[in-house]
């Protein structure tokens, strides 16, 4: 979006028609409100870029039906002219003229019509050029068919417009929908605000509407309709006296048959332009992060670079996207209803006098009188900025450009580094709302994402701290490692083709995230309907299973108006977090996932662990579809973002983290209730606290062994040289156990059924090595940063007998010999080895010994008693032999 | 290709491109639907792949195809538009009817065109009410309409007494008129006597009624006034005389009686969540009590029923009303049973906003007849139309009676002067409710989703709903009734809530379950326990952990 510069924030409401009662759609579900039909259009709106255009920024929906609509806005426009009285130059004229025709062509080049073409619609900023505002109504409201009201002023609108009628679907006379308006119907409108800049006055002023409207069309048997129309406003003078070309233009502007008026793009190459035309140059695109175009292409250096911060006064909140000016603005507490009810905008009577008096079976309500709080006024008001501007009056200059290069310097290089960690440590919730934070954290991430993928470690190290939620949807795309030209990938899948799958997606969508306004939108579903087909089709291997519909929600909330990015993200997340999740016949993965995430609760929560498997309540019952959706079918988005923005930066196993950590949160629960109770708990979920529920499942992540989560279902090693050279974002939570080269140490894998037999997670000998912190094991990589809380503590017990034990064991480990660990009731036999185990309770504790069964045995003894973090050491003291580790101890002295 | 619905005529025309590769000539063919609905890259990618296209034509193939669906759905806009302006000149379409058309919509639509408002005074007042009560003067509105309370108590109390003077008067008389019976007088005599006194009764009644319809009527006049008075003296900020504080009169009656309920009262609350991922918050409340309870103004003048009608006032004019379901008869009226006794409390106190309550019955009459017409009118139109269901004895019923209403039809009446209550939902009903088997689909379940909707397109937040859909009990509703009732109520009304989030976005409400006096303790607490199985319960939130 471009800069606000010196604009300002106008919004304007409008109320969409009501639903007819209780009528349903065709698949049976209820109608969509017209209000969410209108929000779902708006958000394409978005993204039309021009400098001849309001930039829309915003919708929002209001109480029964009223929307809000947040643009940029100028204070002045063609109005003001006749206001005046005053004829304006013809120059001017062609000026504004050939400025609103650049503004249509684009329009229409993106396949709009303005439709609502009027003086005040027509804005001047502060040089003097054109701004097309409310362009997009015609749009939103598919083609006026979403409001009660026509969409256009009577003295502009077109002769072919007019002879439509009026016609409503909410009309029984009128079945038919409302015919489209073509891009001809903004020429004629052009050509009345031409004549009436001519003139210096205003057409058809002393008419009603109805005669107005006779009167244009009865233009269609004149001649001269210039000459005709200045003759009855008595300034034929005026119009005589205008030179050649622009009396031409109006000639054309003003035909009154369609296929003789010229569309915006003929009338632009016109030769009444010429001598206007070469003051302008097309307008370019700027180039999005991911494209095959260089993004520096157009990237233009004045002369003297000491012209570039000239100005040292400048209002550096108006070098900030207009967007994100509008977020602060809301952040900075502004309310778009209040502001308009102050400016008399919104007037609302007070509900108890507009109730109705008799209402019958089906729902149709008597006795009430139309409402005049309901009806129309299309005044832009604008929205005062001031509030904002106080709220960042400290804030430094400096601040709004960072730099990013020296990283390492000690110079205090940033404001925002330094102010950072006073607010680091506010629950999210609050960063989130808190004005000046996020306007650093929006600055800060704008400038790494534009240097994506150069600072894609930044892009890590700063979404570790947290993610400003307006640019959310890219930085998720830069941690998901997405590059390349997605648009060009995502358009070469053919969307469109019926296949078998589609009806399971149809059924599926209307079921998917529906409260969110976004996502129940017609337009929701179709860009849906589109993401989802183009990944079933793209990926022949895998299949459509029900929760790929909730998996995409959160990446298609974010990137609405990018359905590529939105694939391309979803195309990467999948292969990370649920490799092979989407076999035709995936029993195998989910079943050894739900068995590795059974084995993660007892290593965690042993006591919750033991009941729940006492009553039978296991993990195939309540987390497929936590695993199957990574958790978007149970949470509500505003949830999943906050949990994602942590997932992202962890690999594949932290998914099992979040489930242990939802189901400690629920702990009392499940402990105190039975098999029945615990299926009706789940079968709703009550509201987990989800700030919580990260933490502690970072918590637990940090406290888990890598190879504990080991899969051999898991996404095989990937190609470690990437092709940008940068390598992985080296951190411990991130790196995969998978990643890491497979040597001898790793972990061999298990045949399901004995993965089940066993209670406890196996862990490598390398995680083992690392986390005793052994020396000597040189010849492994080690992880090369660890989260500053340490490595988890451990405490290795060998359960060989004391003989074996003395022959050679690994240092630090305790002698607990299986054969008389154990009482006949499966208590821990009392003694010095087993007070020791006893005192490190809460460590990790690793069982070693010769043959794993026993190991296993022993592990889940343990974890019947209640003992935490109980895990085996994989292929047991035997593949500790050939690391040279193994220590005996030195004879006591 | 996307089905189309019928709605949109299409054409199809064909596209072609030519290309050379090699020493190859090609030329590609593609039908197209007019107007293009689908996405123009889509269906370049859909072509490349379809056709197997050399890449180096993918731009001149773009243009191209963007050339000629921009260029042929300009043709079709221009010549739909000729069409349109042919028939004009051949009047086909009529002009004047056009153009009506166009300004009846523009002037019932956009404020610029629309006529200008002409005032209404009920608005204004509300203005200004809303206004004051909202300011420090608050305490002198409620004292002065405590006062205005007191002298209507006062007068209602003599009334009573006079009728019962009566009454005893009539009673003694009668007595001795049958103690003549068979001797000297007659049956014939003795029923004389009979319509002697109740016309007696009569003329003292409509008299009492006449002369409280008096006091009711300056009061509210003198009232109204007043406080546009106050408003405007208030506006001028150094006239300050009529602030002289307005003191509450010591009630003169007796406050004995006034402390019948809240002793009885039983009374549950819960916390709810509804949604399956977005949840939102509700507040459930089960309570015992009479359904005029939420009525009656407290005669003792005691903080609790000051605060109360503080709370009433400021939020009659907010957007939080609160609503009460009473359920009624076919006739829309005041004469018999909970109409009766509802009436005779609303008079209880003058209503000093709202019309009271005859009038409003008698507009709702007026619509109702007017509802009537204008359903038969359109069913006449519309014969093969959706019906709804059951319309068939609906009709007989109608035939019969057009003044009448449906069960599951309801009329809303407003008040001010009610003490917990704005809006009263006058829910029609009919025997069936009494039976054991109504089910979701029953008249009355679907005249509570209405009021629901009501609620929430007018912001009435508390609404007080009858869990068993009656006010009283009587035999046949047994305990196993009971509970089947209040299940199916509960159920239901939980579906209407979460369809209430999709209407409203999920604004925290009050709803309130009330089952009459009459049922036991026991039962209550039966349906307690029944509602946290049905609705989620929200969980407490505990503030010590436990780990």
């Amino acid at each position: 979006m471009l800069s606000l510069k010196d604009a300002q924030l106008g919004a304007f409401t409008f109320f969409a028609s009501a639903l007819p009662h209780d009528v349903c759609g065709s698949n049976g579900l209820p109608l969509t409100p017209n209000s969410i039909k209108i929000l779902g259009r708006f958000q394409i709106l978005k993204t039309i870029t021009h400098p001849r255009l309001c930039q829309y920024v915003d919708i929002s929906r209001g109480k029964h039906e009223r929307l809000i609509v947040v643009a940029e806005h100028y204070e002045s426009s063609l109005e003001d002219f006749q206001k005046q009285g005053k004829s304006v130059s013809p120059e001017k004229v062609l000026q504004i003229a050939y400025e609103v025709l650049e503004g249509l062509d684009f329009l229409n080049k993106d396949g709009l019509v303005h439709r609502a073409l009027g003086p005040h619609n027509v804005l001047l900023d502060c040089k003097g050029n054109v701004k097309l505002a409310k362009f997009g109504l015609y749009h939103m409201t598919d083609h006026g068919a979403d409001v009660d009201f026509p969409i256009g002023y009577p003295s502009y609108l077109a002769p072919e417009v007019i002879a439509q009628g009026w016609s409503h679907p909410s009309d029984p006379s009128h079945r038919e929908p409302p015919r489209r308006s073509g891009p001809k119907v903004d020429v004629w409108s052009l050509g009345v605000l031409l004549f009436e800049l001519c003139a210096g006055r205003r057409l058809l002023q002393s008419f009603d509407t109805s005669e107005r409207l006779k009167f244009i069309l009865s233009l269609g048997c004149v001649d001269d309709i210039v000459t005709v129309v200045a003759e009855e406003h008595g300034c034929l003078e005026v119009i005589k006296e205008l030179p050649e070309n622009v009396l031409s233009l109006l000639r054309k502007c003003l035909t009154f048959l369609p296929s003789g008026r010229p569309t915006p793009a003929d009338l632009l190459k016109d030769p009444v332009f010429q001598e206007v035309s070469i003051h302008y140059t097309p307008f370019r695109k700027p180039v999005g992060l991911f494209s095959s175009s260089l993004r520096c292409a157009h990237l233009e250096l004045p002369d003297d670079i000491s012209k570039l911060c000239q100005d040292d006064k400048e209002d550096y909140l108006a070098e900030r996207a207009i967007d994100e000016v509008y977020y602060l603005w809301c952040l900075a507490g502004g309310d778009l209803e209040k502001e308009l009810t102050n400016k008399g905008i919104i007037q609302s009577k007070p509900p108890v006098c507009t109730l109705p008096n008799f209402i019958l079976e089906d729902g149709e309500s008597f006795g009430r009188g139309r409402d005049r709080s309901f009806l129309l006024d299309d005044t832009t008001v604008t929205l005062s900025l001031s509030q904002l501007k106080t709220r960042l009056t400290d804030v430094a200059g400096e601040a709004y450009y960072p730099l990013l290069e020296d990283e390492q310097s000690s110079l205090p290089h940033s404001n925002s580094s330094n102010e950072l960690p006073a607010a680091v440590t506010l629950p999210l919730i609050i960063r989130e709302r808190d004005t000046e934070y996020q306007l650093l954290r929006i600055v800060l991430f704008d400038r790494i994402l534009q240097a994506y993928p150069y600072k894609k470690n930044l892009v890590w190290k700063e979404a570790r701290v947290d993610i400003p939620p307006l640019l959310r949807g890219l930085a998720w795309a830069t941690l998901l490692g997405i590059e390349g030209d997605i648009q060009a990938k995502y358009d070469s899948i053919d969307k469109d083709t019926p296949i078998p799958t589609d009806r399971q997606i149809e059924v599926d969508i209307p079921r998917c995230h529906q409260y969110d306004e976004l996502l129940s939108s017609p337009q929701g579903h179709v860009k849906f309907r589109r993401v989802l087909k183009a990944w079933v089709v793209s990926h022949p291997d895998l299949v459509y299973w029900q929760g790929l519909d909730s998996l995409c929600a959160p990446f298609l909330y974010l990137n609405f108006n990018n359905e590529a990015l939105a694939y391309a993200c979803m195309s990467a997340f999948i292969p990370k977090y649920l490799y092979n999740f989407f076999l035709k016949d995936n029993s195998h993965v989910i079943q050894e996932y739900l068995t590795v995430f059974s084995q993660l609760i007892g290593f965690h929560d042993p006591e919750l662990s033991n009941h729940l498997n006492e009553i039978g309540f296991i993990p195939d019952l309540y987390a497929i579809p936590w695993f199957l959706t990574m958790f978007t079918h149970v949470f509500p988005l505003h949830k999943i973002f906050h949990l994602w923005d942590t997932l992202l930066l962890g690999n594949s196993s932290f998914p099992f983290c979040i489930g242990v950590a939802i189901l400690q949160q629920l702990r009392d629960r499940l402990l105190a209730n039975g098999f029945n109770e615990c299926i009706l708990l789940f079968s709703d979920l009550p509201e987990i606290d989800i700030e919580r529920c990260v933490r502690e499942s970072i918590n637990l992540f940090c406290w888990t062994p890598k190879s504990a989560t080991y899969r051999q279902h898991a996404q095989p090693v990937k190609n470690m040289t990437e092709p940008n050279g940068f390598g992985k974002a080296p951190s411990y939570t991130t790196t995969d156990y998978q990643d890491s080269p497979k040597t001898d140490l790793s972990r061999e894998p298990l045949k399901l059924s004995e993965l089940k037999a066993e209670v406890s997670p196996r862990i490598s000998a390398e995680d083992l090595i690392d986390l005793c912190e052994l020396t000597a094991a040189t010849h492994f990589k080690t992880p090369t940063k660890k989260p500053r809380s340490g490595k988890p503590k451990v405490i290795a017990v060998d359960i060989r007998s004391s003989e074996d034990f003395n022959r050679g064991h690994i240092s630090g480990s305790i002698s607990v010999p299986y054969h008389t660990a154990f009482g006949p009731e499966g208590e821990l036999v009392p003694g010095p080895a087993t007070a020791t185990l006893q005192s490190f309770r809460g460590r990790v504790i690793v069982v070693i010994s010769h043959a794993m069964t026993r190991a296993s045995v022993f592990a889940a003894n343990l974890v019947r008693l209640n003992y935490p973090r109980v895990c085996i050491l994989d292929g047991g003291i035997n593949k500790l032999r050939a690391t040279g580790l193994l220590t005996v101890p030195s004879p006591q002295i | 290709m996307k089905k189309n619905k019928g709605k949109i005529s299409t054409t199809e025309k064909e596209f072609t491109f030519e290309f050379r590769a090699g020493k190859q000539h090609y030329v590609l063919t593609v039908p197209l639907q007019f107007p293009v609905q689908e996405n123009t890259s889509d269906l370049l990618g859909r072509l490349k792949l379809l056709h197997k296209l050399p890449c180096f034509v993918e731009n001149d193939l773009k243009t191209a195809l963007c050339r000629f669906i921009e260029r042929e759905t300009i043709l079709d806009y221009d010549r739909e538009a000729e069409t349109l302006l042919q028939k004009l000149t051949t009047k086909d379409l009529d002009m004047d009817r056009l153009t009506d058309s166009w300004a009846k919509v523009y002037s019932e639509s956009t404020l610029e065109h629309a006529r200008p408002e002409e005032p209404s005074r009920e608005e204004d007042f509300a203005d200004v009410y809303h206004e004051l009560i909202h300011s420090p003067a608050s305490d002198t509105l409620l004292n002065l309409e405590h006062n205005y309370f007191l002298s209507i108590s006062e007068l209602i109390s003599e009334r009573d007494m006079e009728l019962k003077k009566l009454q005893e008067r009539q009673a003694v008389e009668m007595d001795s008129v049958m103690q003549e019976l068979g001797k000297t007088l007659s049956d014939q005599d003795v029923n004389a006597v009979a319509s002697q006194h109740f016309d007696g009764q009569q003329v003292l009644e409509s008299k009492w009624a006449n002369e409280l319809k008096q006091v009711t009527t300056i009061q509210k006049q003198e009232y109204q006034e007043w406080v546009l008075k106050l408003h405007q003296d208030l506006q001028t900020p150094n006239n300050s005389t009529i602030n002289e504080e307005i003191k509450v009169k010591p009630s003169q009656l007796s406050e004995a009686s006034a402390q019948m309920f809240e002793e009885q009262q039983l009374e549950e609350s819960f916390t709810i969540h509804l949604g399956a991922q977005l949840k939102t918050m509700h507040n459930l409340r089960l309570l015992r009590a009479d359904v005029l309870d939420f009525c009656k103004h407290r005669r003792h003048g005691s903080g609790g029923a000051k605060l109360r009608r503080l709370q009433t006032a400021l939020s009659l004019y907010s957007t939080s009303l609160c609503g009460l379901v009473l359920l009624v008869d076919n006739r829309v009226n005041s004469y018999s049973g909970i109409k009766r006794d509802f009436a005779t409390v609303s008079k209880e106190c003058t209503d000093f906003h709202f019309p009271w309550l005859e009038e409003q019955l008698e507009v709702v009459q007026q619509v109702v007849l007017y509802a009537r017409a204008q359903r038969n009118s359109k069913q006449r139109e519309q014969p093969e139309g959706p019906k709804n269901g059951g319309s068939d004895d609906n009709t007989k019923n109608l035939e019969r009676n057009t003044s009448n209403i449906l069960p599951g039809e309801f009329y809303i009446t407003r008040q001010s002067n009610l003490s917990e209550v704005h809006i009263v939902f006058h829910l029609c009903v009919d025997d069936n409710v009494r039976s054991g088997n109504i089910t979701a689909r029953d008249p009355a379940i679907m005249g509570l989703r209405n009021i629901l909707k009501v609620c929430c397109t007018h912001d009435i937040t508390t609404i007080t709903v009858p869990l068993l859909l009656v006010h009283d009990m009587s035999e046949e509703m047994t305990i196993p009734w009971c509970l089947k009732r209040a299940e199916l109520v509960f159920k239901c009304v939980k579906g209407f809530m979460m369809e209430m989030v999709s209407w409203d976005g999920g604004i925290s409400r009050t709803v309130q379950f009330l089952v009459p006096q009459s049922i036991s303790e026991e039962m209550f607490y039966q349906l307690s326990n029944m509602l946290p199985q049905i609705f989620r319960v929200s969980s407490t939130l505990t503030l010590t952990s436990k780990r």
